[in-house]
């Protein structure tokens, strides 16, 4: 199977353009194995629960905890290299633009921290939580808010281009494409917005509320919706393509490798389909609730839900499972020789 | 001890508690443990408020059903709206939903409500109701920002995706974050007993409730609970507002039976708790309270809504006593020692076992204390179909 395309906007080399980078959710790492993991190689104690998805840039893991403080851990010692704190918890998973990192917080502050030095580069603010993570296109940062605005700031310096408000809450992360604005919506409606001014576009209304980022291949846009429903639209007009229904309400996001997707529902499983049909390749039974984004590696889809487990991706049989990662919104970090998990009680764990 | 002595004791600083005495229903062929001394200390304050439980309304229940408010495990949220606009004015006899909801919250308040994620996905409190509560309690006056959707556990919380799908503004908040920690909580007000040799025997209140918020919605859902008998709105508060509270059962003996009651009389909570608002548009009738198997889920699609704590849960618990009849399910007060099992999946899978002696006389002991009405013949109960 290839991997083909993983996003579909003409992306520049800094641009992260939805929720842990690309449409396989890899957090920035290069490569990924993900073969089962043997060892601990480091273990560290955070001291405060962690309820979002680490991200991997130059050989440092980031990871963001609810106390309010950013991590830059080595990622082959486990070695602090640097701590930001605010006043205020974090539940955003961070992202990258260039050397900086970014990420919201529950004062409805987003901020940018220099990736190196754990230092603030520039601040900006919504009027109300910001647990998305911020995505960034051509040198503009989008997020969503609590307070039912996306906003847009100039990734250079954080100055505000336009905030626009919509029907509810946003917790879906976008997908920021080259012209183009994808999210959900608390509202229940997925929504297309104008890169350059926040004006909708489409809209499409789903049977509840909206909690799943979305991810974006070819012309298809797919997400997941409280109503049950896996969703795929067409993303010039909205129009449902097709949409498949599970046994839950989904939250979780949808990873993507070719021409097939694979989402969680609350019903405790993951769902494989093909992108241009609906047609269910595969189901697994994780065994417990499933919120977080599948992550995709090589050649298995890894998911935490109170441990992590690992599916090969052609057929949906279990590869591995791992009692550590006990957690139900973050997402492990693969890379070919490592991987790094957070769990909801503070500790993260680099295994080989 | 009489309500107004339990009530001055808890109000005015720490009190000394003893239960023997109470009536615990029919469970009387395997001898549980008698509940040792319980000590609270609440909060000082002048007066318990008249809204307090039982409320402006002392043994009248609402009840509302439709085979249409849940349809594939979907709850209609128009139906939703009808339904408890209907209750609020039946309970109040006000002409208007806004002149009933009038009735419990002004403008200036901090509203709390109190939901109960711990069975999500499978069964927590609607996101279809609180959604309306919300819009009750903001055509009062009160604005979104001072209204705080709480409970517990994050985590359980996130599950319920509850923080995308209320309205905006409004605030949703854990009382802690992971599955330890006191940060959340008042160590001035406490419940204090030893129940089985436990090394913390305090169990404190949130801080949301003891000095955040002035007025509390509860919302608990209807489900069987393998220690208590039922999770209603009395285990909803107490359990829900206290840390360190899973200390009262270790298998196969339960305490729940007196520490829930005595601990939703604990004030400011006691005050605070001025209506109440069942979701059995799910009703779980073995497994609870974290049951996610859907065999044992029925879509009830009913309300139950009052100010009475006690009468209501007294009626819940009829509704599910009932439910188990139907289902050839042993009565939750069953104590038979064959009954009793350690495997957790066993439990989970076969009705007639369970993973303690249920204790429902929790809500009668309820009763005693003042905080509500649980002779059946004095509940005025309502239906509305």
């Amino acid at each position: 199977m290839t991997h083909a395309q993983e996003n579909t906007s003409s992306t520049i080399a800094s641009d992260w353009p939805t929720l842990l980078k690309d449409n396989r959710r890899t957090g920035g790492r290069e490569d990924a194995a993900a073969r089962a993991p043997k060892k601990v190689r480091w273990q560290a104690r955070l001291g405060s629960s962690i309820r979002s998805a680490p991200v991997l840039g130059n050989g440092l893991l980031y990871v963001t905890t609810v106390g309010g403080t950013v991590f830059a851990i080595e990622g082959n010692t486990g070695r602090t290299r640097w701590k930001f704190q605010i006043k205020d918890q974090i539940h955003s998973t961070p992202s990258f633009w260039k050397n900086l990192l970014l990420f919201g917080s529950d004062s409805g502050a987003v901020y940018a921290v220099d990736a190196d030095l754990g230092v603030k580069v520039w601040e900006a603010s919504a009027n109300g939580e910001v647990w998305t993570s911020p995505v960034t296109a051509a040198g503009v940062v989008y997020f969503g808010s609590a307070d039912a605005r996306l906003y847009a700031v100039e990734a250079e310096t954080g100055r505000q281009k336009w905030a626009q408000e919509f029907g509810g809450r946003i917790y879906s992360t976008a997908f920021a494409a080259t012209d183009a604005i994808y999210f959900g919506c608390g509202d229940g409606n997925v929504y297309c917005v104008e890169a350059t001014s926040g004006k909708a576009m489409w809209h499409t209304s789903t049977g509840n509320g909206i909690d799943s980022s979305p991810a974006l291949a070819g012309d298809t846009l797919l997400i997941g919706s409280e109503d049950f429903f896996f969703y795929a639209l067409d993303s010039k007009n909205g129009a449902v393509k097709w949409k498949y229904e599970t046994g839950l309400g989904i939250a979780s996001s949808p990873v993507v490798a070719g021409q097939l997707v694979v989402i969680g529902s609350k019903d405790g499983y993951l769902y494989a389909l093909e992108i241009p049909t609906g047609r269910l390749v595969w189901k697994a039974h994780v065994g417990g609730v499933v919120t977080a984004p599948p992550v995709i590696a090589d050649d298995v889809v890894c998911i935490q839900s109170w441990g992590t487990l690992a599916f090969e991706i052609s057929t949906g049989k279990e590869a591995w499972r791992a009692g550590v990662g006990g957690a139900v919104q973050s997402a492990p970090v693969l890379t070919k020789d490592a991987m790094y998990l957070a769990s909801l009680d503070g500790d993260v764990y680099a295994l080989e | 001890m009489d309500r107004r002595s339990f009530v001055r004791n808890a109000c005015l600083g720490s009190a000394s508690l003893y239960f023997h005495g109470f009536a615990h229903g029919a469970q009387s062929d395997i001898p549980s443990p008698k509940a040792p001394h319980i000590e609270t200390r609440g909060l000082s304050q002048p007066m318990p408020s008249p809204l307090g439980m039982p409320g402006l309304f002392p043994g009248r229940v609402v009840e509302l059903s439709s085979s249409e408010a849940i349809v594939r495990n979907r709850v209609s949220q128009p139906l939703i709206k009808e339904m408890l606009e209907r209750g609020m004015k039946e309970l109040t006899g006000e002409n208007s939903a806004q002149a009933a909801w009038a009735k419990f919250v002004e403008p200036k308040d901090i509203v709390g409500i109190k939901i109960n994620p711990s069975g999500a996905p499978a069964c927590c409190s609607s996101p279809e109701i609180v959604r309306e509560i919300v819009t009750g309690v903001q055509s009062v006056g009160v604005p979104a920002g001072n209204i705080i959707v709480y409970d517990r556990y994050a985590y359980e919380i996130d599950i319920g995706s509850y923080q995308a799908l209320v309205p905006a503004n409004v605030k949703v908040m854990g009382v802690q974050d992971a599955f330890t920690g006191t940060a959340g909580y008042d160590m001035a007000i406490y419940c204090d007993a030893n129940f089985f040799g436990e090394w913390e025997t305090r169990s404190y209140m949130a801080s949301v409730v003891a000095r955040g918020v002035t007025k509390i919605i509860n919302v608990p859902t209807m489900k069987d609970h393998s220690a208590a008998g039922v999770t209603g709105c009395l285990k909803n508060l107490g359990y829900g507002t206290f840390n360190n509270v899973a200390r009262s059962h270790r298998a196969p003996y339960s305490f729940t039976d007196p520490l829930i009651g005595v601990m939703c009389s604990v004030e400011p909570l006691r005050s605070k708790a001025v209506l109440h608002i069942m979701d059995g548009m799910r009703q779980v009738w073995h497994g609870g309270p974290l049951t996610q198997v859907q065999d044992f889920i029925y879509p009830a699609g009913m309300l139950y809504v009052g100010t009475d704590p006690v009468a209501m849960d007294t009626l819940e618990l009829e509704a599910i006593e009932k439910k188990r009849r139907d289902e050839g399910a042993p009565s939750v007060w069953e104590h038979d020692p064959a009954s009793i099992t350690s495997n957790d999946h066993e439990f989970f899978h076969d009705p007639k076992k369970n993973l303690f002696y249920r204790r429902p006389g929790h809500i009668a002991s309820a009763g005693k204390l003042g905080l509500g009405v649980a002779d059946r013949a004095q509940i005025d109960h309502r239906r509305i179909a």
